[in-house]
């Protein structure tokens, strides 16, 4: 793990200062960061795409292998519309897009997580799996199901935060601009 | 001190069965403790336990005991709630010059549609709802149902395909049992003839009425027989069809297969493929009613409406009985070594209570006054049931007869001596306002046995002898009865309203724990 933070905010990404961010970490434009949730990128980048939540408590963290190294292509990627809920962990190996992953469930490392999944509320997976996509997990006994609609979009939810969070809470600068870094290189 | 593990103090119900004291009732009538297997369930209201309407009974058993408006999602066994989503309509051009014609006096500050030319460019929103579950996500979507313009109400009922055959079957049952009903009429109309107040001159003759009328020549005025509906009997058949070609040879996807709390949970059809889910109307659920087999008293009776969790009548064993509780073991338990237990009472009635620790069943002449105190509760029962207003309602209410009570013997499962106790002691009486008193009680001459006093409470040191022959980690458990006396305030004779006082016995039995190894 590089001994300094590299935290890369896009423009309109709301990320606020009391969160708990820690390695090389980008966020996407329009992310939603509550305070105290936390990104740990101990093993590589993380890299959270565009329009994700993440909620009070929220871990997540992409750890060092037993014997591992700090290395910068072992990039933890996690797509768009990304919702983690409060109090969740989350330490899967890859993320697509349009999750939920609710309160207080556990992700281990070893999974991966396609697109259009929700992980219930409590549910631990500690088992390294590939889940299918569209895969809703449920209930005291982790059953499986499929989605056939797709879930809500978000947009209403981020749009009420980015205009109520900075009211409250002091933020992160945007420090990145990606059409700014390309006329740098 | 024992929230939400098993007490170790049990008291026997009069039945003979063991339970804590907060499973107990206590019939003031009889007066006999009562526990939930001896006493008579009556359902006293049916209710949704979602949307909280209170349904009658009548209603309830049209409805098939379900709630009209709520529903529980087929997949999960949750409550489904309903959502609402906005969708774009797309209005004709004749709706949208209503809708500008409309628009145009609400105010200037609305700018002018932009679609003025365009008429499909002006949205307009309508709601609709679906159901959706808020545990697995389900929707009413997943199964192709169609979304609803009103919340509720509306949703279709799922009638599975045997549907006519099950209501023809209920058809055919109830004819059968009108039938059985009218010729067991017939019966005992038969069997006992009509006890007229005067002798009639038909009945010394021999003559009947249907004697008489098939000598003229009528024919017999007798009630036309209902017939059973005829129906198509269900058919044996070996056929039950093949398996699908495809079951060996295409991989089982189990995601598109129910589950068997799904199936059960959609009894009619149970399905087994994921897509046939339907939402189940949910079951409705009741307040009980318990009423004394003995005496028909009601021992609980809930407050009618569904939201009130309060009790009109409630006879718990914890407001009557004194609540015998254990401390402690003074030593290790040890078999055949002598030890003492510290139990802690408490009174929860009005009045001061006599108690005394017995370990052998009470001498005969107290037994008989507790029976004639019964008797003559029984006594005033009946005067009160003989009224004619009463016995009116209790033809129509078919309530379950009062049942001779069976003595049943309390097994006794102790397997440790007490040494009883050598006097009664007195709990005084339960005083809310004396918890927050300052003054120190006067030291008053107590027998030894006890240990400590507060208000209602009173601890006393109990010896025993747990048996000689007990094995290492046994329970050992002692039992003994408890004399209390009771203020009966329940005045049925109207002469006397003065309360009564009786000495009853409880039986209690207490595990003290596991025994330990001798050293």
């Amino acid at each position: 793990m590089p001994s300094e933070n590299s935290i890369k905010v896009m423009p309109k990404a709301v990320v606020c200062e009391e969160s708990n961010l820690r390695g090389d970490i980008t966020f996407s434009a329009g992310c939603v960061v509550h305070p105290s949730a936390t990104v740990f990128a101990e093993a590589g980048p993380i890299i959270i795409g565009e329009n994700c939540i993440l909620e009070e408590y929220t871990t997540i963290a992409h750890r060092l292998q037993v014997g591992a190294r700090w290395d910068a292509n072992n990039i933890l990627s996690i797509g768009t519309h990304n919702v983690f809920e409060v109090g969740c962990t989350v330490e899967a190996t890859r993320i697509g897009d349009k999750n939920v992953f609710e309160s207080k469930c556990y992700v281990g490392p070893g999974v991966t997580v396609p697109s259009g999944c929700v992980i219930g509320a409590g549910i631990r997976m500690h088992t390294a799996q590939l889940l299918p996509e569209n895969t809703i997990v449920y209930g005291q006994q982790a059953l499986q199901r499929e989605a056939i609609e797709k879930q809500g979009s978000q947009t209403l939810q981020i749009d009420f935060l980015r205009k109520v969070l900075p009211n409250y809470h002091h933020l992160r600068k945007p420090n990145h601009d990606p059409k700014k870094a390309r006329s740098v290189v | 001190m024992s929230f939400m593990q098993p007490s170790p103090v049990k008291y026997a119900c009069s039945c003979g069965i063991l339970n804590p004291i907060n499973k107990l009732f206590f019939c003031r009538h009889c007066p006999k403790l009562r526990c939930g297997f001896c006493v008579c369930h009556e359902i006293e209201s049916h209710f949704c336990s979602n949307c909280l309407e209170n349904i009658p009974s009548s209603e309830a058993r049209h409805k098939k005991n379900c709630c009209a408006n709520c529903f529980d999602c087929p997949c999960c066994q949750h409550t489904l709630s309903a959502r609402a989503a906005n969708v774009p309509v797309v209005r004709k051009t004749e709706e949208i010059k209503d809708g500008e014609s409309k628009e145009s006096p609400s105010g200037a500050a609305t700018p002018p549609a932009p679609g003025s030319s365009k008429p499909s460019a002006i949205p307009t929103t309508k709601k609709i709802y679906y159901l959706s579950c808020l545990s697995c996500r389900w929707t009413t979507r997943d199964v192709g149902i169609p979304d609803q313009g009103v919340a509720s109400g509306t949703w279709p009922d799922n009638e599975c395909l045997y549907q006519a055959r099950f209501n023809t079957l209920v058809d055919y049952y109830q004819s059968i049992v009108l039938q059985e009903k009218q010729e067991k009429m017939e019966f005992l109309r038969r069997k006992a003839p009509k006890q007229h107040k005067f002798p009639s001159l038909t009945d010394r003759t021999g003559l009947t009425v249907s004697l008489i009328r098939r000598q003229i020549g009528w024919h017999d005025k007798s009630i036309p027989k209902t017939k059973a509906i005829s129906i198509t009997p269900a058919e044996v058949t070996a056929d039950v069809g093949g398996l699908p070609e495809d079951i060996f040879t295409e991989p089982l996807n189990l995601r598109n297969i129910t589950t068997i709390a799904q199936r059960h949970g959609q009894p009619g059809d149970q399905p087994t493929a994921v897509s046939n889910l339907y939402p189940q109307r949910r079951s409705l659920w009741i307040k009980r009613s318990l009423r004394c087999r003995q005496c028909e008293h009601n021992l609980i009776k809930p407050e009618y409406h569904p939201t009130s969790i309060k009790y009109r009548i409630q006879l718990f064993a914890s407001y009557h009985v004194p609540e015998v509780l254990m401390v402690r073991c003074e030593q290790p338990l040890q078999p055949g070594k002598s030890n003492a237990i510290l139990l802690k009472f408490s009174n929860p009635t009005m009045y001061d209570m006599t108690i005394r620790i017995l370990s052998a069943l009470p001498p005969e002449e107290e037994l008989i006054t507790s029976e004639a105190f019964q008797q003559a509760c029984k006594i005033n029962e009946e005067a009160v049931t003989s009224s004619p207003l009463v016995r009116a309602i209790g033809l129509t209410l078919s309530r379950q007869n009062s049942t001779r009570e069976v003595k049943r013997d309390v097994e006794d499962v102790s397997n440790a001596e007490i040494v009883p106790l050598e006097s009664e002691f007195v709990l005084s009486q339960r005083d809310d306002s004396k918890e927050f008193d300052e003054d120190v009680q006067l030291p008053t001459e107590e027998p030894k046995f006890i240990v400590w006093r507060k208000g209602n409470k009173v601890l006393i040191r109990l010896q025993f002898t747990p048996a000689a022959d007990l094995p290492p980690n046994t329970d050992v458990v002692m039992g003994f009865f408890m004399q209390y006396t009771y203020v009966n305030t329940v005045s049925n004779a109207s002469e006397k309203k003065e309360p009564t006082t009786n000495a009853l016995h409880s039986r209690i039995f207490i595990n003290a724990g596991a025994t330990e190894k001798a050293d």
